[in-house]
């Protein structure tokens, strides 16, 4: 337990002390926030009510994505499939302890790094100026961190099998590439699932790719809070057990070059 | 002389597309994932337009006319300017390559764009292409030679602006070597802005994205002119005439930036 705590602590630290991303970051979070804000408010203008959402709930989306982008969408999601193909993942194999659970530590680091540095901040200064729909209490705020946090371990996940294909293929961006459009548009990322036509969202709406952006947007927002992180748990420990056992599978026809 | 220079540039940016060739299906999946991302991001807004009915008076239809010109104008400049990019310039100043480049007989600028020409963003400016005429039929525009210039013009002097952005970064980029992510604001915020119709914005962004990194205004008025708009009133009809000065004078600054950042290039020693 207390390696896994270190590894936690050294990705933290090494997310943190990029200070110049960090500004650049935080940059961008907050023009695109501004910009969605602006569309929002437009499309609104005439309306009070579209598939269940108004104004807040619309803006606590906006802000509550341009907080979570960099922990859902990690620049370092390549890692693990370069660690592959380079043969250095095999040490990682060699370490003590659980392979997994090390890897998960140290993401997760860094992803609270993030979530400490970028996201909080994010839509605590959007919280101030907007009027956004956020926890009133202090308990609906430790679900949101909550539900956050595993939105975090999902995206972990999801980071872990994208590399996971570096076992089998040396062109393993490729099939990222294509599926990429789909998972960044039924994810929300584009516009809440809510507002697809019924049976689209019926079908999105059971797929893990809502435990990244809509559950934490649905915690925040309160609506169907306690059902939207049952999800999260559930798919964490689904996504938990495939990822073992690809692990399990490519540990065993792992190729490693000489030299 | 001018057409002999320039064939240079064309059969080194020649020899760059035949070998993505090289690598048929490698090529096909990332031009196909260019394009995809086009049609998902419209699909998506298709959906959300269609819920509402309409955005600062202007219907769905019209507003995935903007999204389709925005994204062929993305595609267009990243076929020629992606290796400017902070990431990938920062990589060639890194490893030496550029000392190289300087002290070849050509222009660095002809010869970076040339030999790392991005077929890939084709597919990108294809689907963004392929929006503008979906968007247009669904918006009944009827087509005729003027409307069709104007779609030109807009996408071209986007294109422009996008790559008048990306020029001026390389110039940062040598200066830092490093070079920063902080650009993308520009690139990618900026031509999302002007997906939607500008008047949506307060004065403070939309001054910015007219008149200092004008990809708005090269969007924008251009595509009033397609839809057959008027637009908000106070807006000259003349102000068309203005995009392509406004969009060449930015890439112009571009280049000067490019150029200054290259005098104060010392390079890193490796």
């Amino acid at each position: 337990m207390r390696s896994y705590l270190a590894l936690l602590g050294a990705g933290f630290q090494r997310q943190t002390s990029y200070r110049l991303a960090l500004a650049a970051g935080l940059a961008t979070n907050a023009f695109f926030g501004v910009v969605r804000t602006a569309v929002f408010f437009a499309l609104y203008r005439e309306r009070d009510r579209v598939a269940g959402l108004d104004v807040a709930d619309a803006l606590t989306y906006v802000w509550v994505l341009e907080g979570m982008f960099a922990v859902i969408w990690a620049p370092w999601v390549w890692e693990m499939a370069e660690a592959i193909r380079s043969g250095e993942f095999t040490v990682e194999l060699l370490r003590p302890g659980d392979p997994y659970l090390r890897l998960l530590a140290f993401d997760l680091g860094r992803t609270l790094s993030i979530l400490v540095t970028r996201t909080a901040p994010t839509l605590a200064v959007a919280a101030l100026v907007l009027p956004l729909r956020l926890p009133p209490t202090l308990g609906g705020l430790a679900v949101l961190a909550a539900s956050m946090l595993l939105a975090a371990v999902v995206s972990f996940q999801f980071r872990f099998l994208f590399g996971s294909a570096a076992f089998w293929t040396a062109d393993y961006r490729s099939m990222f590439m294509l599926v990429f459009p789909v998972l960044w548009l039924a994810s929300g990322f584009v516009i809440p699932v809510d507002y697809f036509p019924g049976r689209l969202r019926g079908l999105v709406d059971w797929s893990p790719l809502i435990p990244l952006l809509m559950a934490p947007v649905r915690v925040a927002t309160g609506r169907a809070a306690g059902l939207a992180v049952a999800g999260q748990v559930g798919w964490v420990l689904v996504l938990w057990l495939i990822g073992r056992l690809v692990l399990a599978v490519a540990g065993r026809r792992l190729v490693v070059h000489g030299g | 002389m001018v057409a002999e220079a320039l064939g240079v540039y064309l059969r080194l940016a020649a020899a760059t597309v035949r070998a993505t060739t090289r690598r048929p299906a490698y090529l096909v999946v990332r031009t196909v994932a260019a394009a995809l991302i086009v049609v998902l991001e419209v699909a998506g807004v298709a959906l959300l337009l269609d819920r509402f009915g309409s955005v600062g008076g202007w219907r769905p239809a019209e507003v995935l006319l903007l999204f389709g010109m925005a994204f062929a104008g993305q595609g267009l400049a990243l076929v020629f300017g992606n290796s400017l990019e902070a990431e990938k310039l920062s990589e060639l100043v890194r490893r030496g390559t550029f000392d190289q480049v300087l002290t070849r007989p050509a222009s660095p600028l002809g010869w970076v764009v040339a030999s790392y020409v991005d077929t890939r963003f084709v597919g990108r400016m294809l689907a963004g292409a392929g929006a503008v005429v979906w968007a247009a039929d669904r918006a009944g525009v009827a087509w005729t030679a003027g409307r069709a210039g104007l779609a030109v013009l807009a996408v071209t002097c986007a294109a422009a602006v996008v790559f008048g952005i990306l020029l001026a970064a390389a110039g940062f980029t040598f200066v830092t070597v490093q070079g920063s992510e902080a650009v993308n604001v520009l690139v990618y915020g900026g031509l999302y802005l002007a997906s939607y119709p500008l008047q949506i914005y307060g004065s403070a962004l939309r001054f910015l994205f007219v008149w200092l990194v004008p990809v708005g205004l090269a969007i924008y008025v251009p595509a009033l002119g397609v839809l057959g708009r008027t637009g908000p009133p106070g807006l000259p009809g003349w102000l068309a005439w203005l995009v392509a000065p406004v969009a060449g004078a930015f890439l112009a600054a571009g280049g000067l930036a490019w150029r200054a950042g290259i005098r104060h290039y010392v390079g890193t020693g490796s």
